[in-house]
């Protein structure tokens, strides 16, 4: 007979016949031993769950929905829109915090640093300064990977590709917890400050979105506080539009671009899209930029200047020497080529790095150990450059911060150490506005190499840190060699301002390593000030985009990949029609009857070979045969908490004082459902019955067998489905379609593959 | 009718042949002559002629302008604008000040200010002003002077005093020398004038922070021209002619140092891909059907 386990060869898609398929039975049952292999992207992981948009319109939500009248709803509304206006007010603080504390910090290390250089360029022994600087870094560091490795693993990185998982509908565990933010706040402060190659406009994303979800739902379980405020709002419907308001809010603190927040939310999570939605999640952005720039301008002691608008600000780029003319559109389109190209490039690198990571560095303190490696090296590779650099330039009419004069003449300074000695942030600013003749060429080519090595080197390091500054830098750096080499070539015509070109080159090399299009524009758009600078910034983007993708895929998406997500892209693989539903759909099903033994649910649930978190319901026939007619759709945590509070039908009987369960107890459990292990169930009890039909989902969306792969991906994708029931022409339940039962179909390089289910 | 009184005061100087023109315009004569002869003529056009109060004004004005131009341009190269030239550029502003202020004797509207500053397309003098101020900005010349910028301010005379003894320094030990001499030599220089240089040096840096304490608004981190410039001069002179400000470089052990640092992660890596055991993932098999056939043998088999 044929067991559950032995239907099939794992990678391996349909169209076997009856012979092979016999002949692969024989081959496959003796291995009954877990099947290892090395980590590799063509995995699924199965600790991903998925989130539940789905509205369960059991009796309790009608009667619920009956009770609140029509002025209850419009004071939800009006809820949602104080919410939106939190969310932003407490992400701007968020970044005047990150932005306050580390310019304090970065300043006093440098300070610290450029004393002690100064004082050993006189007296001899600038290994000394070398060893300081290095160990400062390599300190900060220590600390701010440690707390990511040891306390809250989830906080590495940007968190852009989190929370595009997360919009996307995969639930990643403890992402949106208080105490992720807490951990990102701190780590990315550590990681600019111990002068890694990294930014902290990425992770703002992040720390918008967490926020978003703490306060939508008035309470924070990290805390233990329970505010009993925003009760409605305790579902993942609702919580993800805060949710992505508040990427949005963290995109527009991070570059002063409302506009490209929206439209960034929208690009990655636009499946569940209205009007309204758009107009609130704006409304956030909006007050975030605005809470940022009063504060900041407030904190630089010209209040109602309103001068900062972003965390990081490109400066103004309207005098004349700035514009751009027809001429130059098709240098621009290159600029998109090379940009593409050194995308591709460090994605690929960066491909390498990230597996090598998984699979021998998992271990947190070798993974701390690895950060400091890198802070130090960074260090190093600066003071090297520095140290080896002749290029001197006049320290009067400049604006550099902390100018290094090392073997300069008096009154000069280190022109690598601008870039170098200096934030990444301070750094692009200091290439697109630095007047031209400020770096000499041979500067700017050893710095983009090196940045580029130590940036690919730096993404991926369990630190949370961003990648939007470092591509920038990088693009800034050659596209400013770019420019004067341009202008070298020309013999000095005036259009060729070094500092224009520096803004192409960051947007292209940005395009080639994450791929965005749409919200990037927008973002650089905004983010410069300039409008007349979106045709050729789009040229760019674009560009960028399509050589870059004709390489390697985004770096964003990559990581996902990488990280084995189930993740759901627009649209199904263009050729797979042929597959139905029925090739795509797990069976047997674990089915519940309509009124069911307490003893067989708890065993269900307990069972850790299948952790199913949905649960057909079907007509609970005496003269049952397995498969009856499906009458809805119940989830792991209705039952739980239905266990908890011990409906049962006897107990009904028993005890008419018996409360009746509202909605308000599922709420009150979400987002954290108790373990089945922690429910109490007796021997008598497993004895009883439980009725199903008044908390079941009674209407689930079902497909029938010979639906396409792409029809049941449409569905599933638009509506932000979690279980998708395939039943035959008598309703009976044949299959269930699920998250990862879709997205392990993926369009490779030879056309269709299928992914692997693995635990990890 | 109203218009009777003002047009006869427009054409009375005129008519007197009092327009005093300045000497040097006295070679445009022709056309000028031919244009007041046309006045003359009682052509129909509200032209007045100024008011000698205000002509007074302007001429001072025009005085004041140039005395600060040729101030300002002989002082271009050493840069020595705010010392040499405060005197004039606040006599300026005063006589732009009367110019903005003072009112004609006639009741009239027709007053200095208007009649100067406003009526026409151009209008120089506000230009001339303007481009003295902005001058004057950039310069920061403020900041060099006293609060109500009389005379150079303490800190800028002891600057400037030790600026030229520094100077003096520099010359008197050269004497001996040759200037054809090889860089190598000036040795004697830069032994007997450190003393002088750090000190100038300190001074600068001490005003410098002063400035940027001083200064809270942030924008005015400079300080003014003559400062800076005496200080550029004076380090060029130390450390680029002299040669004077050798650091000490100690290649050896910067390389042995960051070669060390750079070797640490090769040593990581590779101890990590040898010791650290392989991260293996278990594959979970699916419950699936995998072709039409099995699906057939399920359906059998449930009904």
């Amino acid at each position: 007979q044929l067991t559950p386990s032995s239907f099939l060869r794992i990678g391996q898609l349909s169209n076997v016949d009856l012979n092979e398929d016999v002949h692969e039975l024989e081959t496959e049952l003796p291995r009954q031993h877990p099947n290892e292999i090395p980590h590799n992207e063509k995995l699924l992981s199965l600790k991903y769950e998925s989130l539940d948009y789905d509205n369960s319109e059991n009796q309790l939500f009608l009667e619920e929905e009956r009770r609140i009248n029509h002025a209850a709803f419009r004071t939800v509304e009006i809820k949602r829109w104080v919410i939106c206006a939190m969310i932003g007010i407490f992400t701007g603080l968020v970044a005047c915090f990150i932005d306050i504390v580390v310019e304090n910090l970065a300043g006093l290390k440098y300070r610290v640093v450029k004393g002690n250089i100064d004082k050993f360029t006189e007296k001899g022994g600038l290994s000394f300064s070398l060893l300081l600087w290095a160990t400062l870094n390599a300190s900060v560091v220590m600390v701010g990977s440690m707390i990511v490795a040891f306390i809250e693993p989830v906080a590495a990185g940007s968190g852009i590709p989190q929370i595009k998982c997360y919009l996307n509908g995969v639930k990643i565990p403890h992402v949106v917890r208080l105490k992720t933010l807490v951990i990102k706040v701190c780590g990315v402060i550590l990681s600019v400050v111990g002068g890694l190659a990294v930014g902290k406009e990425g992770p703002m994303i992040h720390s918008g979105a967490v926020i978003a979800a703490g306060i939508s739902q008035g309470r924070s379980t990290s805390l233990k506080r329970d505010f009993k405020i925003f009760e409605y709002f305790r579902r993942d419907t609702e919580k993800r539009d805060f949710v992505s308001a508040g990427a949005a809010a963290g995109v527009s603190a991070a570059f002063g671009a409302p506009v490209g927040g929206v439209l960034f939310s929208l690009e990655e999570g636009a499946s569940f899209w209205n009007q309204f939605l758009t107009w609130r999640i704006f409304f956030a952005s909006m007050i975030s930029t605005f809470t940022l720039n009063s504060v900041l301008s407030v904190y630089h002691g010209n209040a109602w200047d309103l001068s900062s608008p972003g965390l990081i600000n490109f400066g103004r780029f309207d005098n004349e020497k700035m514009g751009y003319t027809i001429q130059e559109i098709p240098i621009f389109i290159f600029m998109g080529v090379v940009g593409g190209i050194l995308g591709a490039l460090f994605n690929a690198l960066n491909y390498w790095l990230t597996m090598f990571r998984i699979r021998y560095i998992h271990r947190p303190c070798l993974q701390v150990v690895e950060a400091m490696l890198v802070a130090a090296v960074t260090a190093t590779v600066g003071f090297v450059m520095i140290y080896c650099s002749r290029d001197c330039q006049p320290i009067q009419g400049s604006t550099v911060a902390y100018p290094l004069q090392l073997f300069c003449a008096d009154g000069e300074y280190n022109s690598m150490a601008t870039a170098f000695f200096n934030t990444p942030e301070k750094s692009v600013v200091n290439l697109f506005h630095d007047p031209p003749g400020s770096y000499n060429p041979m500067t700017l080519g050893m710095f983009t190499l090196m940045y580029f090595f130590l940036a690919c080197w730096t993404y991926g390091l369990t630190v949370s840190a961003g990648v939007f500054i470092p591509s920038l830098l990088i693009g800034a750096a050659w596209g400013r060699l770019f420019g004067i080499s341009l202008s070298y070539l020309t013999k000095g015509s005036i259009w060729a301002d070094p500092g224009k070109y520096a803004l192409m080159g960051a947007a292209a090399q940005l395009g080639g390593i994450v791929r965005m299009t749409l919200s990037l524009t927008v973002i650089m758009m905004e983010a410069t000030g300039n409008v007349t600078y979106g045709f050729p910034i789009m040229l760019v983007l674009m560009t960028a985009k399509i050589v870059g993708d004709y390489f390697v895929e985004g770096l964003y998406d990559m990581h996902i990949q990488l990280q084995s997500v189930p993740f759901l892209h627009w649209e199904a693989p263009v050729t797979s029609h042929s597959l139905t539903a029925r090739e795509v759909m797990s069976t047997p099903v674990t089915c519940l009857r309509r009124i069911e033994r307490v003893g067989t649910v708890v065993d269900i649930l307990s069972d850790t070979s299948s952790n199913h978190n949905g649960f057909p319901v079907v007509e609970s026939n005496p003269d049952a045969t397995q498969v009856a007619g499906l009458r809805g759709l119940i989830l792991r945590s209705q039952l739980i908490v239905l266990l908890k509070h011990k409906v049962f039908v006897e107990r009904a009987n028993l005890s008419l004082v018996q409360r009746r369960l509202k909605l308000k107890d599922f709420r009150d459990a979400y987002p954290r459902f108790p373990p089945i292990q922690s429910i109490h169930v007796s021997q008598d009890e497993r004895e009883c019955m439980i009725d199903l039909s008044e908390f079941m989902n009674p209407s689930p969306y079902t497909v029938p067998q010979e639906a396409s792969l792409p029809r049941v991906f449409k569905l599933f994708r638009a509506l932000g489905l979690r279980h998708l029931v395939v039943v035959d022409n008598r309703n009976e339940v044949v299959g269930m379609v699920t998250r990862k039962d879709l997205a392990r179909y993926r369009l490779g390089k030879e056309g269709l593959e299928e992914l692997s289910l693995a635990q990890t | 009718l109203s218009l009777l009184p003002a047009l006869a005061l427009a054409l009375r100087p005129a008519a007197a042949g009092e327009p005093r023109r300045p000497l040097a315009l006295e070679a445009l004569g022709e056309a000028g002559e031919l244009a007041e002869e046309l006045w003359g003529a009682g052509l129909p056009g509200d032209l007045p002629e100024l008011e000698p109060e205000c002509r007074q004004l302007l001429a001072a004005f025009a005085e004041g302008s140039a005395a600060l131009t040729g101030c300002l341009g002989r002082r271009a190269r050493p840069v020595r604008l705010c010392q040499a030239c405060h005197r004039h550029y606040r006599l300026l502003l005063a006589q732009y000040g009367n110019i903005a202020r003072a009112v004609g004797n006639s009741s009239e509207s027709h007053n200095c200010a208007k009649s100067i500053l406003t009526s026409d397309r151009l209008q120089i003098v506000v230009a001339l002003s303007e481009f003295f101020n902005e001058t004057w900005e950039a310069a920061n010349c403020a900041n060099c002077l006293k609060n109500n910028s009389e005379g150079l301010s303490n800190s800028t005379v002891e600057f400037l005093d030790l600026f030229n003894k520094s100077l003096t320094c520099f010359e008197h030990n050269l004497q001996g020398e040759t200037v054809y001499l090889s860089p190598n030599n000036y040795t004697e220089v830069c032994k007997n004038c450190n003393e002088t240089y750090r000190m100038l040096n300190d001074l600068y840096n001490n005003l410098q922070r002063m400035n940027r304490q001083g200064g809270e608004s942030g924008h005015s981190a400079h300080l003014c021209i003559d400062v800076e410039d005496a200080m550029n001069i004076t380090r060029k002179l130390w450390s680029r002619t002299f040669n004077c400000s050798v650091p000490c470089s100690d290649t050896v052990p910067v390389i042995a140092v960051s070669s060390f640092i750079l070797f640490l992660p090769i040593v990581f890596y590779l101890s990590s891909f040898l010791h650290s055991k392989q991260k293996k993932r278990i594959l979970i098999l699916p419950k699936r059907i995998q072709s039409n056939a099995s699906l057939v043998n399920i359906q059998e088999k449930y009904s």
